[in-house]
């Protein structure tokens, strides 16, 4: 595997830049409290961008996990309302994401559907099945032990870190070293050379689907057990903080080349963003217009170099 | 189609005819067929032109979009591009003091800058399309929120612009249709009948084999987000024009459904494949599936599910039926010897495919039968004079919204008791856009009564206007839009007496002084920023020891709230009181306050008492302002059955509405009465 990419470098460099701002204008930012509700409130979207990431690596993409992410949301509500234990419900609202995963995955890989289209329409869908079931309905008087898995407040964090700690550690390990991982890798490289030298190809795509489908439901349980109540259009637009990420962070979009690593920095500079410029005191009217030309700096900053001698790809 | 015969042959030579306009035609008549049985006036000359009206926006954004599919990149600023050239022409008209045509060149020339961005940025440094463009969605729209603070709406364009959107050329052909066909015709000879057409298409086959054979990669590129930026601008005027006001949030969501409109059209997201008559035929399934669906009064969330069914289905047959063939070119994505497992499980999906849409059908039909006998059998017994059960079409805002869906209930309850049928439709978000469209189906259509929650008030009047000409009753509710536009507005409370009481209870908890922050909708939303100016110049009049200390959005998104919340808390430590002025915000911004357990902190707001029980039972959120939504619904239903029955006229000054007894009407408005505050003491009462 390469050290680390140049993408992952500069987008370091800006968050370094950012932090350094922040340090000099706004030192409460750095607060222990404030640090740790931007963790728990980026928990959910760096654990869909693993999912992500492994989608983009393999040169596909999945636009619809906000819609899968509202579905799993509802879903992990109205088990739990049911009474089935906590750590099931968990695993109930990773199979459902998964199944919906799978239905992605088997129109891309089997029946060679382009992506991007597989999952407009499912995220279309999805969302408007969701909306004409639960009608707006939000799923109310959930169970005593469902805020913080029946855990508290203070203790939901270290568990939260631990989970996230094992999945960025488990994803990374496994892409660079088991021959599954490796197999996406070959497969976002070069569908035609991966296949003849013998990855089942298909196999490697419907999977990678199934497991984003599964790490977003996981995203929408830690992401719903922060409140008592889950409102049922959750997720709007979740896809493109999403695919930001992955793509700020080094992932390159036609597949192939990429780390969760990568991913990591991604979300965390898209997440200190937001509440930076509220800490600096920026005007909340100019702030998607910041936050839009940070990311094109940090992404323009990685293409602009001397002699780019590249074939280039087209996404 | 202009050209279709003659391009079918040019076809042949360049690219292999794409089959998907075959399957998506046959799809199209059989669509055209069925909503013609099942839907009121849909295969009419008026209706086929009202449809047309309404796609010409989204038409223009897929126009721009398929040459760049076709080289294989995509363009997702083109929505956000409207906004922010609708916002910079009325900046240009109304504060500049430009003439209209000199502020359309100002329009146009940012989208060719913004255009141009996108050129260099994908062209010249040769950075992926879709994080280019994700990146200029995100900074146009946001300079547009920035040129209006998210609250200035531009209006009161002069009617001789507003033509340009609203009016007809002899009589039935609405005014913007022609300059759609001229952008049309221009790049379908640039795309079909052109050198530089041909390299497009090359390059969609694959750049570094374009760049070998001599082509200027890098400036064809360029050039195609370079006209993108120039048509996604003329969209944005024409929406102008269509809706009377410019604001930020033009186009919004665009971009998904014209890409869709393309590939639905058999253009290929892998570029080198697709033609411009494909993506017409797209737009006509499109705007076909959600009109028809209005039209059959069923419900839009419906459109959203076909929409995806018809996308796959169509794409999915393309795939099956080509598989046999070999293609004209070698492309990495697609097997050349197909196994017979894999036409196996294709058959498999052609026939679920079909199942589904056949099933489908079958509800539909299903589901209109049993009304027409029931229709009939309450005709006879209940509504006692003027034949047939009366109509009533009723609008909301946006459909999914809980304020809405609470106000439905008492829509439904008036409707049932007084044998009237509701017909409850709308746009799924805040999308005023959408709501022209509705309406002009329900025009079509002929309902009795058209009762509108407005969300832009000059963009739906025209409409409304002509409603009332073609003998429909027309009230407003919630929102109002001209008072000559509609007959009454069911008044539930004004923003000013919101804007009061909501202050005045600031006031009263933080005991004359302290700072509070706001917590609105989206930044652009037109109520909220009503009432923000209203509890601006309440505090400046009744409570001069009052700090507003800051305003932040939450998008109507309780987790976003949440977060607001925190930070706010942080930022602004004197805050001892957050007014969270959208229904989700109030228990996002309680929840904030409880897991920071800062008990010093007050939360107030417009919301719902259902979801904010549990947060006002354990004294995090202190009062809940709000108006009974569910007799909102039922005195609006009431207004237009007894205004359709006659038991009501314009100049009354009195309403006679079922349980809510006689409510007070001043100048053609129905006051439902004073707010409602909801506390411990008595929220439990309500259930909605």
């Amino acid at each position: 595997m390469r050290s680390i990419g140049r993408r992952e470098a500069s987008v370091l460099a800006a968050i370094a830049a950012l932090a350094l701002v922040l340090a000099a204008a706004a030192p409460g930012f750095f607060a222990r409290d404030n640090l740790g509700d931007l963790f728990l409130a980026n928990v959910p979207v760096l654990i869909a961008a693993l999912g992500m990431t492994l989608v983009i690596l393999t040169g596909h993409i999945d636009i619809s996990v906000g819609s899968v992410f509202a579905i799993c949301a509802v879903a992990s509500g109205l088990l739990a309302k049911a009474g089935v234990p906590m750590p099931l419900v968990a695993l109930g609202a990773c199979a459902i994401g998964g199944l919906l995963g799978a239905l992605n995955g088997a129109f891309v890989a089997y029946l060679r559907i382009p992506s991007i289209v597989v999952t407009l329409a499912t995220m279309v869908a999805l969302r408007d099945a969701l909306r004409w079931t639960t009608g707006g309905a939000w799923v109310q008087e959930l169970p005593a032990g469902f805020q913080w898995l029946g855990t508290t407040q203070s203790v939901y964090p270290v568990l939260v870190a631990g989970l996230v700690i094992i999945l960025q550690v488990a994803v990374s390990w496994g892409l660079r070293n088991l021959a599954a991982g490796r197999a996406v890798y070959a497969t976002g490289s070069s569908v035609d050379a991966a296949r003849l030298a013998g990855v089942r190809t298909s196999l490697v795509t419907f999977s990678v689907f199934v497991a984003a489908g599964a790490f977003t439901g996981l995203a929408a349980v830690v992401n719903s057990v922060r409140f008592s109540q889950i409102p049922s259009n959750t997720g709007i637009g979740l896809e493109l903080n999403v695919i930001a990420a992955v793509v700020v962070g080094g992932t390159l979009i036609t597949g192939g080349r990429g780390t969760p690593a990568g991913t990591l920095l991604g979300v965390v500079l898209l997440g200190m963003i937001g509440p930076a410029l509220t800490f600096m005191g920026v005007s909340p009217y100019w702030e998607r217009a910041i936050q839009g030309g940070i990311i094109l700096t940090a992404v323009a900053v990685d293409a602009v170099r001397p002699h780019v001698m590249r074939v280039r790809s087209y996404a | 189609m202009p050209d279709e015969g003659r391009r079918s042959r040019l076809s042949r030579v360049s690219v292999p005819l794409s089959r998907n306009e075959g399957i998506l035609l046959i799809a199209l008549v059989a669509q055209i067929a069925l909503f013609s049985l099942i839907a009121k006036n849909f295969a009419t000359v008026g209706s086929f032109f009202e449809i047309s009206r309404l796609s010409v926006e989204l038409g223009l954004l897929a126009v721009a979009l398929t040459p760049i599919i076709i080289t294989g990149g995509i363009d997702l600023s083109v929505g956000a591009m409207m906004g922010l050239s609708a916002v910079l022409f009325g900046l240009a008209w109304r504060d500049w003091g430009l003439p209209i045509p000199a502020a359309a060149m100002v329009s146009l020339l940012a989208g060719g800058i913004g255009g141009g961005l996108n050129a260099v940025l994908v062209a010249r440094l040769g950075i992926p399309p879709l994080i280019v463009t994700l990146g200029t969605l995100s900074l146009f729209r946001g300079i547009a929120e920035g040129i209006t603070h998210g609250a200035t709406n531009y209006t009161g364009f002069p009617p001789a612009f507003l033509q340009l959107g609203q009016g007809y050329l002899w009589g039935v052909i609405p005014a913007q249709l022609p300059v759609f066909a001229v952008v049309f015709a221009a790049y379908a000879v640039l795309l079909h009948r052109s050198v530089i057409g041909r390299a497009l298409y090359a390059i969609g086959f694959g750049a570094a084999g374009a760049r070998f054979a001599g082509i200027p990669v890098v400036r064809r590129l360029g050039l195609v987000y370079l006209l993108s930026g120039l048509v996604s601008s003329l969209a944005g005027i024409i929406y102008v024009a269509h809706l009377g006001q410019a604001r930020s949030d033009a186009g919004g969501g665009y971009e998904l459904d014209a890409i869709t409109a393309v590939v639905l059209g058999g253009t290929s997201v892998f570029g080198g494949r697709g033609t411009l008559g494909g993506t017409l035929l797209g737009l006509f399934a499109l705007a076909v599936l959600r009109n028809g669906l209005r039209l059959a009064a069923l419900p839009s969330e419906l459109a959203g599910v076909l929409t995806g069914a018809l996308l796959l289905a169509t794409i999915a047959m393309d795939r099956w039926r080509g598989a046999g063939r070999p293609l004209a070119r070698v492309h990495v994505d697609e097997e050349s010897d197909v196994k017979n497992s894999q036409v196996a499980v294709l058959c498999a999906a052609v026939i679920a495919g079909s199942l589904i849409v056949a099933s489908t059908n079958v509800w539909l039909v299903r589901s209109i039968l049993p009304a027409i006998p029931s229709a009939d059998g309450q005709a006879a017994g209940r509504v006692p004079a003027g034949g047939g059960r009366p109509v009533i079409a009723m609008m909301p805002k946006a459909k999914g919204d809980p304020y809405f869906v609470s106000c439905r209930v008492g829509a439904e309850e008036a409707a049932k008791e007084l044998g009237a049928e509701l017909i409850w439709d709308g746009p799924t978000g805040l999308d005023a856009a959408r709501q022209n469209e509705v309406i002009e189906n329900w025009i079509t259509r002929q309902v009795d009564v058209i009762a509108v929650a407005v969300e832009n008030r000059a963009g739906i009047s025209t409409v409304l206007r002509k409603a009332r000409e073609r003998g429909i009753k027309v009230l407003t509710w919630d929102a109002d839009a001209e008072p000559d536009a509609r007959d009454f507005f069911v008044n539930q409370a004004t923003s000013e007496g919101i804007a009061n009481t909501l202050t005045d209870e600031a006031s009263r908890l933080l005991g004359g002084t302290g700072e509070f922050a706001i917590i609105t909708g989206a930044l652009s939303a037109a109520n909220q920023n009503e009432w923000i100016a209203f509890i601006k110049k309440r505090v400046a009049e009744a409570h001069p020891g009052l700090t507003l200390a800051t305003i932040r959005p939450s998008d109507d998104d309780r987790d976003r709230a949440f977060s607001e919340t925190q930070t706010i808390l942080r930022v602004n430590p004197g805050v001892r009181l957050v007014m969270a002025i959208s229904a989700p915000a109030v228990p996002g911004a309680a929840e904030a306050v409880r897991q920071a357990g800062r008990k010093d902190v007050h939360v107030i707001g417009l919301s719902l008492p259902n979801i904010n029980k549990p947060y006002v039972h354990a004294g995090w959120v202190q009062t809940v302002v709000l108006w009974n939504t569910g007799d909102l619904g039922y005195l609006t239903v009431h207004a237009g059955v007894q205004l359709l029955r006659g038991s009501l006229s314009p100049g009354d000054d009195e309403i006679e509405a079922g349980r809510l007894g006689r409510l007070q009407i001043r100048e053609n408005q129905i006051i439902l009465g004073p707010p409602l505050k909801f506390t411990t003491a008595n929220i439990d009462q309500f259930d909605f």
